[in-house]
């Protein structure tokens, strides 16, 4: 029965270890947001997907109707 | 490949003007039923193109299927086809956001985030799915300089990590926009970050309580086994000292907010509900504790970290539920009412136009107004021709013509055609700012609530804590340390918690149930100042009534209402905006429309299968040769009584119809305002249009001539709320020291308009309505984001039955604790009855606000929120 000298504490302290794990998620704002992850886990990656320059980054080539005045 | 794929706005011929230059092509296009490639909605039949794969429902839905085929996403259609919610035709607005460089407006939604990047939160309109989420966390696939975008769907606001160095907020939020999103920065961010740390720091809390509970209930179940059947010493001794070790963080770090709010309750002057808790935590955990190093005597550790997580996730729910509330009132308010202003680079007239804040702007700087746009600075008019509308300012529904040299004033809707406007003053120093501070100046007026001031609560408070003294005091006799048992069995099982938890548990319930029901309520205790409503003051444009012009009344031929329809659809005049908001989208019963013209200011006319066509005013078809018939004039001539606008319609040179087109009342107004009055309401409209319009919308809804006052400033409608206020509850009434007299009847504000905002905050309860302004917002307690009035009713019943329920749950609860004083005093709670007491009697109370009809009998929402507590 002396075991439980040892096991209790070292039960306590596994557990512990989770909470400080729950209290680290909680802090960092995991639980934040509930719906949009539960929906974003639907999605398929689909490999190569779109392409990774658009031109929309680059400002010469930004199709702006309004501004045309340079840089 | 610049423009390719992202045409023009200006040059993006629209699909009629296309039709209506190419005669006889209509014909073949059959009037069948086909729906938009983008958002699934029908295609207007002038819109169908021959031999088209795809077709649109406009220009919007157009821009953006071509933009996200063009990227690659036709996987968003995959997606969206999955999702049951219903797309809207897609908004593109073409700006581009040149403001959003600016540093003032940047910095006040972004973040560092690590080297070289910033994170900056946008508000998104037009989320309304996961495919959504999709497509806007895809941005990275086709942007340089986008590193993550989170969407989080709840709320519409987007986290984009990017880089300065590789691209532009600027041309982040064109690409959203070229996809439908219409992208806002998100100014409320900030104070959803406090909040948001706040409810983290809760989560926690929670957690830690509810871990550390279950482990001493273990721990304790070991001790009771072992009085039972007997326990060697040191083995008793060990899992006390555990179970003392396991029950610091409950009383050090979870039940912190408790001591806190007691302390800042006694500062104030009050006995908050968190006093009786603090205290007898303190008690609880001091005796057990004493008992620990003592070696005998009773343990109530498990009982105490029990309490704790049962008063916490209560809470907790409460304020998941209520921020819920914040955060989409704030994301409305987001989008701020005036962002950016169009300056007139250099002086020639056609110079180009910058997107500017409005903070870059310097009196006598040109600005340019588009057709549609707000007016975002005060100024004079130095080119072009218009009507604007100044409802929101004014709260007068006519629109206004103006012309070069006329004051315009921020806030108002261009209705017509381009102006450019001499800047005066922009900003805070508009007259739009100014009464956006008086709002600042209302809101600071109204007395803050300490966040329980219900009478009863107090009471019952005052009753637990006497009735503890009784017990303490009955069991002296037998000695202090059989008192202090007794008192801690009383303490611990009977008052806190079906206390703590039976008001929160009930609001929370109520308030994510009206969340539901499309009204959000910012502060809980405006509901139960709402219960108490005698006075009703409401708004009359866009309250009372719609807000916008639309077709109030129809006289004429069937055939000709059709032909009517089919030619307003093809332009984007106010009339013509009226035709399509009443009638919806034309009937396919005309086949082909022919040279479409507008006449800007008189009407517009077509050949619309074979007959001449002519809508507008009297002049204008009587132009065109058409006579009228007597029964039409005398119908318009009606319409003018009543302060509407008659539209004529001629076919083939004859008048066939009359439309009266004007605000018109909204459906649910009669029956609301009736039914409030039926309960007891006084019902008054305040309006800023003027006194005739007023009284006559008041005869109408049945509402009395002296509670109709017309062309009110927005200073003397919070003069009136104030008088109102000022006069009911009188501090000579008030006996409570942290808020506002509790037994008084209170006043409730109903309205839209920057014009109402003021008058909203200062009103007991401020109710802003659908489609509101940010001010509005900003000042209201309860936002609805539902169409209508009805909901009034609603919070009204639901105020109502809320209190019911918290009654029922106190009443339990007093029941309750009078069994459990009985047996305290009597000497029967030992910890293991409380250990098996105390968890029933919050059951009785999770059941009892769960299944309490509060805001409709969603079933639903029933099983959710039980599911959520237990």
């Amino acid at each position: 029965m002396e075991t439980i000298f040892v096991l209790l504490p070292l039960a306590l302290l596994i557990a512990a270890i989770a909470v400080g794990f729950f209290v680290w998620a909680a802090r960092t704002g995991q639980f934040d947001d509930l719906d949009t992850p539960a929906v974003r886990m639907l999605f398929d990656e689909e490999p190569g997907i779109g392409i990774r320059d658009s031109g929309f980054g680059n400002r010469d080539s930004i199709p702006n109707p309004e501004r045309r005045v340079s840089e | 490949m610049k423009g390719r794929f992202l045409p023009h706005p200006g040059s993006a011929r629209r699909g009629r003007e296309a039709l209506a230059q190419a005669p006889g092509r209509e014909g073949s296009v059959e009037a069948r039923s086909c729906r938009c490639a983008h958002c699934g909605l029908p295609v207007p039949a002038r819109l169908l193109r021959e031999g088209g794969e795809r077709q649109f429902c406009c220009s919007g839905c157009r821009q953006v299927h071509t933009l996200v085929h063009e990227w690659g996403f036709d996987q968003y259609y995959r997606i969206a086809g999955q999702q049951d919610a219903a797309l809207g035709p897609a908004k593109v607005t073409g700006r581009s956001f040149d403001d959003f460089d600016d540093e003032r407006v940047r910095a006040e939604a972004t973040d560092p985030a690590g080297p070289g990047r910033l994170r900056t939160r946008l508000y998104l309109e037009g989320v309304h799915c996961a495919a959504c989420v999709w497509l806007v966390e895809k941005l990275p696939a086709v942007l340089n300089g986008v590193d993550e975008v989170r969407l989080n769907a709840g709320t519409g606001v987007a986290e984009v990590t990017w880089r300065p160095d590789r691209t532009r907020l600027s041309a982040i939020g064109r690409a959203l926009d070229r996809l439908g999103y219409t992208p806002h920065v998100h100014r409320a961010s900030r104070a959803q970050e406090a909040r948001r740390a706040e409810d983290r720091a809760g989560l926690a809390r929670v957690g830690v309580a509810s871990a550390c509970a279950m482990n001493l209930m273990f721990l304790h179940g070991a001790i009771y086994a072992g009085e039972h059947s007997g326990m060697d010493s040191p083995y008793e001794t060990f899992l006390r000292w555990l179970s003392f070790g396991v029950a610091l963080p409950v009383i050090l770090y979870s039940a912190r907010p408790f001591y806190q709010t007691a302390v800042a309750g006694l500062r104030a002057g009050m006995v908050h509900i968190d006093l009786p808790i603090a205290v007898a935590l303190t008690v609880t955990f001091a005796a057990s504790a004493v008992n620990t190093v003592r070696g005998s005597g009773a343990l109530w550790f498990d009982s105490l970290a029990m309490l704790v997580a049962a008063l916490l996730g209560a809470r907790q729910l409460q304020r998941a539920s209520q921020r819920s509330a914040l955060e989409r009132a704030d994301s409305l308010r987001g989008v701020a009412f005036l962002e950016f202003a169009r300056r007139l680079e250099g002086g020639l007239p056609d110079a180009p136009a910058v997107e500017v804040p409005l903070a870059a702007l310097v009196p006598g700087d040109r600005v340019e107004i588009r057709s549609g746009e707000l007016v975002p600075v005060d100024g004079v008019v130095l080119s072009g021709r218009s009507s604007l509308d100044n409802a929101v300012l004014t709260g007068e529904a006519a629109a206004l013509p103006v012309k070069e040299g006329d004051a315009v004033y921020a806030g108002a809707t261009n209705l017509g055609a381009r102006l450019v406007v001499r800047v005066e003053a922009a900003g805070v120093t508009t007259r739009v700012g100014t009464l956006l501070a008086i709002v600042q100046e209302a809101l600071a007026r109204k007395p803050v609530l300490l966040q329980t001031t219900d009478r009863l609560v107090r009471r019952f408070v005052q009753a637990v804590l006497v009735l503890a003294v009784i017990t303490g005091a009955a069991w002296l006799p037998k000695g202090p340390e059989v008192a202090i048992e007794r008192l801690i069995a009383l303490l611990v099982v009977a008052c806190p918690c079906a206390l703590g938890l039976s008001i929160p548990l009930a609001v929370s319930i109520a308030l994510m149930r009206a969340a539901r029901a499309g009204i959000f309520v910012k502060d809980p205790d405006a509901l139960e100042r709402m219960r108490q409503a005698e006075t009703l003051l409401v708004d009359k444009t866009g309250t009372i009534t719609e807000g916008r012009p639309a077709v109030v009344r129809w006289q004429g031929e069937d055939l000709a209402l059709d032909l009517a329809r089919t030619l307003e659809a093809e332009s984007a005049h106010a009339v013509a905006r009226a035709f399509q908001r009443s009638f919806g989208r034309p009937l396919r019963l005309v086949r082909t429309v022919e040279t479409v013209t507008e006449v800007p200011g008189r009407g517009i006319g077509g050949r619309l299968d074979g007959h001449d066509v002519r809508v507008g005013t009297r002049a204008y078809v009587a132009g065109g040769g058409a006579a009228v018939p007597e029964s039409l004039a005398a119908a318009a001539a009606d319409a003018v009584l009543e302060d509407l606008s008659p539209v004529f319609v001629a076919v083939d040179g004859t008048v066939r119809g009359v439309a009266a087109i004007g605000d018109r009342v909204r459906a649910d107004a009669q029956e609301t305002l009736t039914s409030l009055r039926a309960r007891g309401v006084r019902v008054r409209i305040l309006s800023g249009d003027h006194p005739g319009l007023v009284s006559r919308v008041a005869r109408e809804l049945g509402v009395p001539e002296d509670a109709a006052h017309g062309g009110l400033t927005p200073e003397q409608k919070l003069d009136l709320v104030s008088a109102l206020v000022g006069e009911r509850g009188g501090p000579q009434q008030g006996p409570s020291k942290g808020g506002r007299p509790l037994r008084r009847p209170s006043v409730v504000m109903v309205g839209d308009g920057v014009n109402d905002a003021a008058a909203l905050a200062l009103a007991d309860v401020g109710i802003a309505v659908h489609g509101g302004t940010g001010a509005t917002i900003a000042a209201a307690d309860i936002v609805l984001t539902r169409e209508g009035i009805s909901p009034l009713l609603e919070i009204l019943e639901g105020a109502r039955s809320l209190r019911g329920v918290i009654r029922r749950n106190l009443g339990f609860s007093l029941i309750y604790n009078a069994v459990a004083c009985m047996l305290a005093v009597a000497g029967a709670i030992t910890p293991l009855a409380a250990a098996i007491l105390m968890p029933c009697s919050s059951l009785v109370v999770i059941l009892s606000s769960a299944l309490s009809p509060t805001f409709g009998k969603a079933a639903s929402t029933k099983a959710s929120a039980a599911s959520g507590v237990a």
